[in-house]
């Protein structure tokens, strides 16, 4: 019973780090997405490059999210990386994208 | 102090103020009333410290003053005393009634030590109807959480702004929400949870004779003031979620049913359920103009059919059946919407015709 607490802690924590990087990769991404934007003298291959990209790894964000939560964890910005009891309405409303 | 009543006056104090008694305070004076007699009327007040109230009723006073009587002791000797006039003094922290040729000495508590009722400071306030705070708190306050391990869930929230005020209720599970127009205060702005409790109580305190209630409000507390009575409370510390987020903007399923058909079947489904440990929960199937309600136990076995009428996609989905009776039981209207995508997702009901008030409820995953 210790052990498989200690092993969905370390996984927890696990995918709460790859979150957390992968978020604020997706901010350098985002940003340099915009200066390039900007930059008139750009290729359009390389712009759309780097937007592919990010758009990437916003979905592996988004993707991960989604198993937290399926692995039985709240993804609400309340109670983000807490044990759920039955679903969540703030979890499933921040997953969707309407 | 002295003064002159009849046991309805005292009953209507001692009613009034008695939820806000303390009942596991260690502080002996919070199980008590205090009973001020000034200016010719009596007020009545009881604080646990998270809520007070304060209600005045009339009184021939002689003396002015005020003491503290035990609560429960004081409002048993009131049910019972005879309907006649009654004679109360004060001697010495002792409260004597006297009324026909008897007598009761009741030993009571030094006013000095009853906490005094914070004045809000730095207080706004506005007005509405009691029949609309009436309604509104009907329709939000039993999606409220009563699990005390997150705070926030305990109350409703309440929002004000643009000329509107909204109450929140949930649960994480399911949410109630009811927004209503007050017209004369666009510029008024206030974002605060108020326990349950609290509503609860102004629900059951508010007369229909009350036509107006005054609510005044700054960051930690909030007052209600209605007829004779004035209801005090904390806020609840701590951020509620965003509940917009939680609401669906599209399905792929709608569903107009009638309200007392919808709720007798599920009634009748949950009987089913009962002693079932594993809690009640109906299994609904909409096709294009009817719907199946069913419930299976060790008990046995119910199925019930109603008409509806279908847009959109047939599906299977099951609920919690108190989620579902909950909402049912304080709609006013007769038909109702019931907005789904998929056997997962969160379902919507509004009452038809009525886009102020909508409830929100997630279903049970079956296998
Ligand atoms: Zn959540």
């Amino acid at each position: 019973m210790t052990q498989a607490l200690v092993e969905i802690e370390e996984l927890l924590a696990s995918v709460l780090r790859e979150i957390q990087s992968l978020r604020s990769y997706i901010q350098v991404l985002e940003e340099e997405n915009i200066r390039l934007k900007r930059d008139a003298a750009l290729p359009a291959q390389e712009t759309e490059r780097v937007i592919a990209n990010a758009e990437r790894i916003q979905n592996v964000a988004q993707e991960n999210l989604l198993r937290l939560y399926n692995d039985g964890f709240h993804v609400c910005h309340l109670h983000f990386g807490q044990p759920l009891e039955g679903d969540c309405l703030f979890c499933m409303g921040f997953l969707r994208k309407d | 102090m002295k003064f002159f009543c009849t046991k309805n006056d005292l009953l209507t104090g001692v009613n009034t103020v008695q939820k806000a008694v303390s009942s596991k305070s260690t502080q002996p004076i919070l199980q008590g009333i205090l009973i001020t007699a000034e200016n010719q009327k009596l007020t009545f007040a009881a604080t646990d410290l998270e809520i007070g109230i304060l209600c005045d009723t009339p009184a021939n006073i002689l003396t002015e003053g005020k003491m503290v009587v035990p609560a429960r002791l004081f409002s048993e000797i009131v049910r019972k005393l005879p309907d006649t006039q009654l004679s109360i003094e004060l001697r010495d922290y002792t409260l004597l009634i006297e009324y026909d040729q008897s007598n009761i000495n009741l030993k009571g508590y030094d006013p000095e030590e009853f906490p005094l009722f914070p004045e809000l400071a730095d207080a706004e306030s506005f007005t509405m109807p009691t029949a609309l705070l009436k309604t509104m708190i009907k329709q939000t306050v039993f999606a409220c959480s009563s699990e005390g391990s997150r705070p926030v869930f305990t109350g409703t929230l309440m929002q004000v702004e643009s000329g509107t005020v909204r109450l929140i209720g949930t649960d994480t599970h399911r949410l109630a929400y009811r927004i209503a127009e007050i017209p004369e205060n666009p510029e008024l702005h206030f974002y605060g949870i108020i326990p349950a409790k609290t509503m609860s109580e102004i629900y059951r305190l508010l007369k229909d004779e009350d036509e107006i209630i005054n609510i005044r409000f700054n960051k930690n507390q909030v007052e209600f003031e209605f007829g004779s009575v004035r209801l005090l409370s904390r806020l609840i510390d701590g951020q509620f979620p965003n509940y917009k987020q939680a609401i669906p903007q599209m399905c792929e399923t709608k569903t107009y049913l009638s309200v007392r058909s919808f709720l007798e079947a599920v009634e009748r489904a949950s009987l089913m359920a009962k002693d079932n440990h594993v809690g009640n929960i109906v299994r609904l199937v909409l096709k294009e103009d009817a719907m199946n309600i069913a419930q299976t136990s060790e008990m046995g076995k119910i199925q019930e059919q109603i008409p509806i009428r279908l847009d959109g996609k047939e599906l299977g989905i099951s609920f919690n059946a108190k989620f579902i009776l909950d909402v049912l039981k304080i709609l006013d209207t007769d038909e109702i919407l019931m907005e789904l995508s998929g056997p997962f997702s969160a379902a919507v009901i509004r009452p038809l015709e009525d886009p102020n008030y909508l409830y929100l409820l997630l279903p049970v995953r079956t296998a």
